[in-house]
């Protein structure tokens, strides 16, 4: 008894609720993979199938089994025992079975039944949602170097979009991304897509064409994340700033229990200390702030995306409505304009295509009088 | 992650778990821990049919939450019998799923040594047929081996939600029974006595310490903890067949001490400290009778939900005739200001009152 309990309170790698079903404690991810890979063998984790025939000369060496009650106990433990019709005709699993009695089924025949009443057949959303499991679930690399090693950590990260617009409507938009343990925080930093780093800011009526070399991705390229009491920064540029130092400067002399730096390119997932469930920030453009939860930590399986090369992987993705051109109605905006003599509006949204069919002469210059800026719509990565 | 636009994060729990706890239930009727015997029920109920109808991606949402549910199941402080239950509806959801490739079962570390401890008592009581089925999992690599049994994204919930797990499978608690067993006992009645021994050779015959000493601590101890058990079967069971086995306890009140510690090993916790965990759940139940009225009967004791407000008050002021009449009908807004004169003015000088 004793010494169990001593056992769990020294060993802090082994995740335990802090609050049951929200979040845990804090751990630290490396430790956690050695935890489990010291109690696990290398065949539970192995990408390569056992054979059938050692596992069950060896199941009954172990308990002393003669090869009579091996094959009993392997014919009664079958799949077969479990079929619920006969053997020679073969139900359609698309479809609810006539006369269900299970309770699930009850209610899946009624949720169906209601779907088909109403008009709508087909949902993009779900189409789109096959689609990217189809493109992610067991993947195997075509290079023998790329292959994710056996008993690596996956992380499942939620990132969340910032909270500044669209009312609160049981939906937290967000995206998920699968990265393993061996990623820095730079690499995941550099798979977040977010629209504010593609925003470009000023009025470029006189030169359209320029426009795109001003993203601010490329003006403003400071940002960190925040993980248990530590603000990873990305220094990789000479431009970068630590943004954190505000925010720990005035933590400090408001008596905050003082926070530390980090580098976010020397920073491995595996080196964290962090509690899942939990949610941390991503702050960048100063102000974009994303709510970061890792939701998952486990060891890789042979049944995942196993090519390195593909992760960061997004899995989810939600989906925005886009606003489109008020001219086509078809493109997604590109420009929006103020002071404009041709528009129907004030200010008024343009595909490209139509903006300069538009505002420019064949030559290109501009005709009239307005002001342009580009826009990037928010639904710009759907 | 996949919700409808209602706000339900899991639509068909309610179901899934109705669904799970009736086969775990009729498995446990039949006390066996066979995957023969689960393996028929399962056919008789026709489970497998529990995929059918998911389609494309509905298909790994639907077998990650039904697996996820199972592995409920499969943990303690649920009894062993339950535990194996638990096991095999794992691995027949997992073997019949519809997902390709298949859903994982999801297992946490913090439970893994508990896993590991269930295999040893599987493994100890012979029961092949489960060690066979967990090890036939592990080769499949039916696992994906995570820091905790769900995915985690901060989701509070806004009412608390009562345990999920069902009473009746719960294991019943023997820690009070564990702790405090005969060989305790025997050891604290000869320390009670050394020490008295030698309180009364050092001290003179009339000093009061001696005195200080419960003379009757032993017997007390053993008493509350007898009552305990008796309370906790009293509970279990609504069987009145316990009486016999209260009268003979209560009889044996007696002043020797020795044939008192022996009434204590035969008798109220034995079944506690020499059986094993894996066993226990043939040896507790002792009476076939009470066995099938207990678990069977327990569905019905479950919580009851408190009646919403408007029944309550419905019950509460019992409205006649016309009173009846008025008081259910819905309020309607024209009448919201056509009060009784009386309330009128209240109204008003309530609404003059903050002007001043």
């Amino acid at each position: 008894m004793a010494a169990s309990g001593g056992s769990t309170t020294s060993n802090t790698n082994i995740p335990e609720y802090e609050y049951s079903d929200v979040n845990t404690k804090p751990f630290h991810i490396g430790g956690f993979r050695s935890e489990w890979l010291s109690r696990l063998t290398p065949d539970d984790y192995s990408y390569q199938p056992e054979e059938e025939d050692t596992f069950d000369a060896n199941f009954a060496k172990e308990h002393g089994v003669s090869a009579e009650t091996m094959a009993e106990l392997k014919s009664v433990c079958s799949i077969d025992s479990l079929r619920c019709h006969p053997e020679d005709e073969q139900p359609d699993p698309e479809v609810v079975p006539p006369n269900p009695t299970l309770q699930t089924l009850i209610e899946r025949k009624k949720k169906q039944d209601y779907k088909a009443s109403r008009k709508i057949t087909k949902n993009r959303h779900d189409l789109y949602a096959n689609e990217l499991e189809r493109l992610t679930y067991g993947m195997k690399p075509e290079a023998v170097d790329d292959i994710l090693p056996e008993g690596e950590v996956i992380l499942t990260v939620n990132v969340y979009y910032p909270a500044s617009y669209d009312k609160f409507n049981y939906v937290r938009p967000h995206m998920t991304l699968l990265m393993t343990g061996s990623h820095s925080l730079a690499e995941f930093r550099d798979a977040i897509c977010c629209v504010s780093d593609l925003q470009v800011c000023g009025e470029f009526s006189n030169t359209p064409n320029i426009a795109p070399d001003f993203i601010s991705k490329d003006h403003y390229k400071s940002a960190f994340f925040y993980f248990e009491g530590v603000f990873y920064n990305d220094m990789r540029y000479p431009e970068c700033q630590d943004i954190s130092m505000t925010t720990i400067e005035w933590a400090k002399s408001h008596n905050f229990p003082s926070y530390s730096q980090a580098k976010m390119e020397d920073t491995r997932f595996m080196d964290l200390n962090v509690k899942v469930g939990f949610p941390y920030l991503y702050c960048h453009q100063g102000d974009c702030e994303h709510l970061v939860i890792i939701t998952d930590v486990r060891l890789t399986h042979k049944n995942d995306c196993l090519d390195k090369e593909l992760y960061p992987l997004l899995t989810h993705k939600h989906r925005v409505a886009t606003q489109k051109c008020s001219v086509c109605h078809i493109f997604i905006g590109r420009w929006f304009t103020t002071n404009d003599e041709f528009a129907p509006s004030h200010p008024c949204l343009f595909c490209d295509k139509c903006f300069r069919t538009l505002h420019y002469n064949e030559d290109g210059y501009k005709l009239g009088d307005f002001l342009a800026y580009p826009y990037v719509d928010r639904g710009a990565f759907n | 992650m996949i919700r409808s636009k209602r706000g339900e994060t899991d639509p068909y729990r309610k179901q899934l778990k109705s669904d799970c706890e009736s086969l775990l239930g009729r498995f446990q009727k039949t006390e066996s821990v066979r995957f023969q015997v689960f393996s028929e029920i399962w056919r008789e109920s026709n489970f497998t049919h529990i995929f059918y109808g998911a389609v494309k991606h509905e298909k790994r949402a639907f077998s990650r939450r039904v697996l996820d549910l199972a592995y409920s199941y499969f943990l303690p402080p649920l009894t062993f019998q339950i535990r194996v239950g638990g096991l095999y509806l794992l691995y027949s959801l997992y073997r019949s799923q519809t997902a390709s490739p298949p859903e994982q079962i999801r297992v946490a570390l913090k439970d893994w040594d508990e896993v590991k401890k269930f295999e040893k008592d599987a493994a100890d009581a012979q029961h092949l047929d489960a060690v066979y089925i967990l090890r036939q999992l592990r080769f499949l690599k039916a696992f994906h081996f995570t820091a905790m049994p769900t995915l985690l994204a901060y989701k509070k919930k806004r009412k608390t939600e009562k345990s999920d797990l069902s009473e009746e499978f719960v294991e019943r608690a023997s820690r009070p029974q564990e702790l405090i067993n005969g060989d305790l006992l025997e050891e604290l009645s000869n320390i009670h006595e050394l020490y008295e021994k030698m309180k009364t050779s050092v001290s003179l015959p009339s000093e009061k310490s001696v005195n200080m000493i419960h003379r009757s601590f032993v017997p007390q101890l053993r008493g509350s903890v007898l009552d305990f058990h008796k309370w906790q079967q009293n509970k279990d069971e609504t069987d009145q067949d316990e009486d016999c086995g209260e009268g003979t306890s209560s009889q044996q009140e007696c002043s020797n001490r020795a044939g008192l510690i022996a009434s204590i090993k035969s008798k109220a916790y034995g079944e506690a400290a020499e059986a094993s965990k894996s066993r226990r759940h043939r040896q507790v139940e002792v009476d076939p009778t009470s066995n099938e009225s207990g678990p069977s009967n327990a569905p019905g004791r479950s919580r009851k939900t408190k009646p919403s407000f408007k029944a309550r008050t419905k019950e509460k002021y019992l409205f006649s005739g016309d009173q009846l009449k008025a008081s259910s009908s819905t309020t309607m807004i024209s009448h919201l200001t056509s009060l009784d004169p009386v309330a009128a003015e209240k109204v008003k000088y309530f609404k003059r009152f903050p002007s001043k």
